[in-house]
């Protein structure tokens, strides 16, 4: 029997794939454990390998189409087999019951379920509207479709005043004139807002509406320029952003830091660590060893806000925002506050160079509890980082400068780098996330308590 | 001329005034006599009519029933009483096999004209084999018509109306009914047998309840009235027949019905009544699905809050219907 190949569920968060590649045509044979297919996911790209061995027999999806998780995007099978023309619907559900139905593939998968994918194709598949037979007949004498009818009983049922609410609303009342102009310039009378009495369309309406539209058409210019359709890792750091910016109330906080003592530091290391490891220490492992130091102190900084609920997480693991060509990927630091800074060098610039070669792994790329952006090597002072949800903070990193600042009473030159804390006022106020860059300030222009 | 007196009193008069003018008419059953009926119904009947027209029978309710079939099918119009309405389980092969039969059996050359009086229903701490309602069973019989009056004014003319019929009339008095009292004529009157009562008119939820529940079901009306609900409250007064047409026109118009009766709530009544319903010309102006409200399924238990608990109470009863209009 042909077996199904599945799109794969590479995180918590994917929903659908898109396919950048196929490395066998239909009709190939394929071994277990040889790539199939390439996909690209919200955060990785990566290569799916057969669970099978056979024939590929059919492809649904050709190169660029986005598939969602759990979809049947193939299948493998022996010569003469038959295979629907078509992709089976998305069973959600049987795939997780079932488990001759497990993803014909080899990758890792994240095991947690997404329920709200499996909830809507129930929906999709009862496809029949929920409604009282009062509100059938009303529609029905209306010639009204219950699906456009939102209902207000318990699970969406369409009681006869929703039925009722809905032909009152949509009632185009207009006056013959006016219906005559309408028709004759072809305007939808829906679109048209009435004057008269009761909402009633009169023929100024009708003249005006066609007027706006005739400005409206004339003043959109017609853009110019090279048109990239929002997809893929653009597309997933476009929603994403969206989503931290729309729910969370960002606040932010800058603080200037002395970073005299942190370019001793590093001069002193620097040898040291690249004997050791081959990577140069950079300032922002120094800076990363600070924040993981202190958020031990801060567990409320350290936190992330899941539904309706604070995660005073027990690990430090700290994401670090790594520009990629099409975007930005945060790899994840895992507990960067029990690491050596030689350790942290190396872990860091792995990942750095793994994340702008797409080859990070979905795990290099969870769990993380606090995210650091450094753009230090711009000509960049604060700015205000977007908090990396479910995370309750960012740290975003500024360029080291020399400026005039008062010490002792008087002006001296020294090294100064501003630091910008965006917090989640939702989970964490004020005052704790003050403290907590006061701290890092501190620990940063006096680096050896860090050894205490 | 009207004056009030109770449901007890209005049954007793309804019999008293008929057994005065018809002579075929009269009673049999348990302690009738001196002792009046186990709820007093009888009193001081044995003393107007005597022994012969009121008769005090052996403690079988099978040879209180097959005595009335016999003399009714001589002729006689006989009014048996059964102390409580559990015991008709022990009645019940002469009034299912022989009263709701014979007439059709015989091509109507006999007829059966004879009334059970029964007490039915809880809430007098009379326990699991006292308190039943068992009324279900006698509406599954074809032969059999079935009464279950909620005020004293409707007691007294169903019950003439039962006596006047040819057929066997099961007629149930809920117990905790008898003391209640509305006005009611001295003189005889009928009520038709198949007519239901609006007892309150209403436009948002129709209530459709029997016996005691009519009076529990006004009391969540009036309530609610008071969040500015307005309920319609229709007592069928006799199951068989059913008025089924009052019923279908106020759901018709409210789009909405509870149906309530005391009788536990599996195979009760109430199914019959929300399958009409739903079979009826009503079913395209339903807004919310039917909802009926009955006995736990459990025996009644000996305890005053647990019998309580087994019955529907006011407060369920707008429970209910706040439900049906999506307020609970």
């Amino acid at each position: 029997m042909a077996k199904e190949v599945f799109m794969p569920k590479l995180s918590s968060t994917m929903q659908v794939g898109t396919v950048l590649q196929w490395f066998k045509e239909e009709g190939d044979s394929v071994e277990v454990g040889e790539p199939l297919f390439e996909i690209m996911t919200d955060k990785i790209n990566i290569e799916v390998e057969s669970y099978e061995e056979g024939i590929l027999l059919k492809r649904y999806y050709d190169v660029d189409d986005e598939a969602p998780v759990n979809a049947v995007v193939g299948y493998i099978g022996e010569v003469g087999e038959e295979v629907p023309n078509t992709p089976p619907e998305v069973a959600g559900e049987k795939a997780e019951e079932d488990e001759s139905a497990e993803p014909s593939v080899n990758v890792i998968t994240d095991s947690s379920n997404d329920t709200s994918l499996v909830e809507e194709v129930a929906d999709e598949n009862g496809g029949k509207v929920r409604a009282t037979p009062a509100a059938r007949r009303v529609a029905r004498e209306n010639d009204v479709s219950l699906s456009l009818v939102s209902g207000s009983g318990p699970r969406g049922r369409v009681h006869e005043q929703d039925v009722v609410m809905y032909i009152d609303r949509n009632k185009v009342i207009v006056t013959p004139l006016a219906e005559k102009i309408a028709k004759e310039y072809d305007v939808d009378l829906s679109q048209v807002t009435g004057s008269g009495s009761r909402g009633k369309i009169e023929k100024a309406d009708v003249l005006a509406f066609i007027e706006s539209q005739k400005a409206a058409s004339s003043s959109v210019a017609p853009a110019t320029g090279e048109r990239v359709k929002l997809k893929g890792l653009r597309k997933a750091v476009a929603d994403k952003m969206v989503e931290s910016v729309r729910t969370i109330p960002h606040v932010t906080l800058t603080s200037d830091v002395d970073m005299t003592k942190v370019i001793e530091v590093r001069k002193a290391l620097l040898p040291v660590i690249e004997g050791q490891t081959g990577y140069r220490l950079s300032y922002t492992e120094i800076i990363m060893k600070t924040v993981a130091h202190v958020l031990g102190n801060h567990p409320k900084v350290n936190a992330s806000l899941v539904e309706d609920e604070i995660v005073y997480n027990n690990d430090v693991n700290i994401g670090l925002a790594v520009a990629v060509e099409n975007g930005l990927i945060v790899p994840s630091v895992e507990k960067a506050n029990q690491k050596g800074l030689a350790e942290l060098t190396e872990v860091s610039k792995t990942l750095g160079a793994k994340a702008r070669d797409n080859k990070l792994t979905p795990n290099e790329m969870k769990g993380s509890t606090f995210t650091i952006s450094n753009l230090g090597m711009y000509a960049i002072d604060g700015f205000t980082p977007i908090i990396n949800p479910p995370e309750t903070a960012i740290l975003g990193v500024g360029r080291i400068v020399e400026k005039p600042v008062v010490v002792d009473g008087s002006v001296e030159v020294r090294p100064m780098m501003v630091l910008s804390l965006s917090f989640d006022h939702r989970a964490i106020d004020g005052a704790p996330a003050a403290a907590f860059l006061t701290e890092v300030k501190e620990s940063l222009e006096d680096p050896y308590s860090l050894l205490v | 001329m009207m004056r009030e007196i109770t449901y007890l009193e209005a049954v007793r008069e309804a019999m008293s005034q008929e057994m005065r003018k018809n002579d075929d008419v009269f009673i049999l059953g348990e302690d009738i006599g001196v002792y009046g009926g186990a709820f007093g119904v009888t009193r001081g009947m044995i003393e107007e009519f005597g022994p012969e027209r009121v008769r005090n029978t052996p403690i079988s309710e099978a040879g209180i029933a097959g005595a009335a079939v016999g003399s009714a099918l001589t002729g006689m119009r006989p009014i048996l009483e059964l102390q409580f309405s559990d015991f008709i389980t022990i009645a019940l092969d002469q009034i299912v096999n022989q009263a709701a039969k014979i007439r059709y059996m015989y091509g109507g050359k006999g007829k059966v004209p004879m009334v059970v009086r029964t007490p039915s229903g809880s809430g007098t701490g009379a326990a699991a084999q006292h308190s039943q309602s068992l009324e279900a069973w006698v509406t599954h019989i074809p032969g059999l018509k079935v009464i279950q009056p909620s005020t004293a004014y409707d007691a007294k003319g169903l019950l003439k109306a039962a006596m006047d019929d040819d057929n066997p009339v099961i007629f149930y008095e809920h117990k905790l009914l008898y003391k209640t009292s509305s006005d009611v004529p001295e003189e005889q009157y009928s009520i038709p047998l198949g007519q239901a009562d609006v007892k309150r008119k209403g436009t948002d939820v129709t209530v459709v309840a029997t016996a005691i529940m009519v009076h529990r079901a006004l009391e969540a009306a009036a309530e609610l009235e008071k969040e500015g609900i307005s309920i319609e409250v229709i007592d069928p007064r006799t199951l068989v027949p059913l008025d089924e047409e009052t019923i279908v026109k106020s759901v018709s118009k409210t789009g909405r019905v509870v149906v309530v009766h005391e009788a536990v709530k599996r195979g009760g009544y109430g199914g019959e009544i929300a399958s009409m319903i739903a079979e009826s010309e009503a079913f395209d102006y339903l807004d919310a699905p039917i909802k009926r409200l009955g006995g736990a399924p459990s025996p009644v238990p000996y305890h005053p809050e647990l019998e309580k608990a087994h019955a529907p109470q006011v407060p369920d009863i707008i429970k209910a219907i706040k439900e049906t209009l999506n307020k609970a």
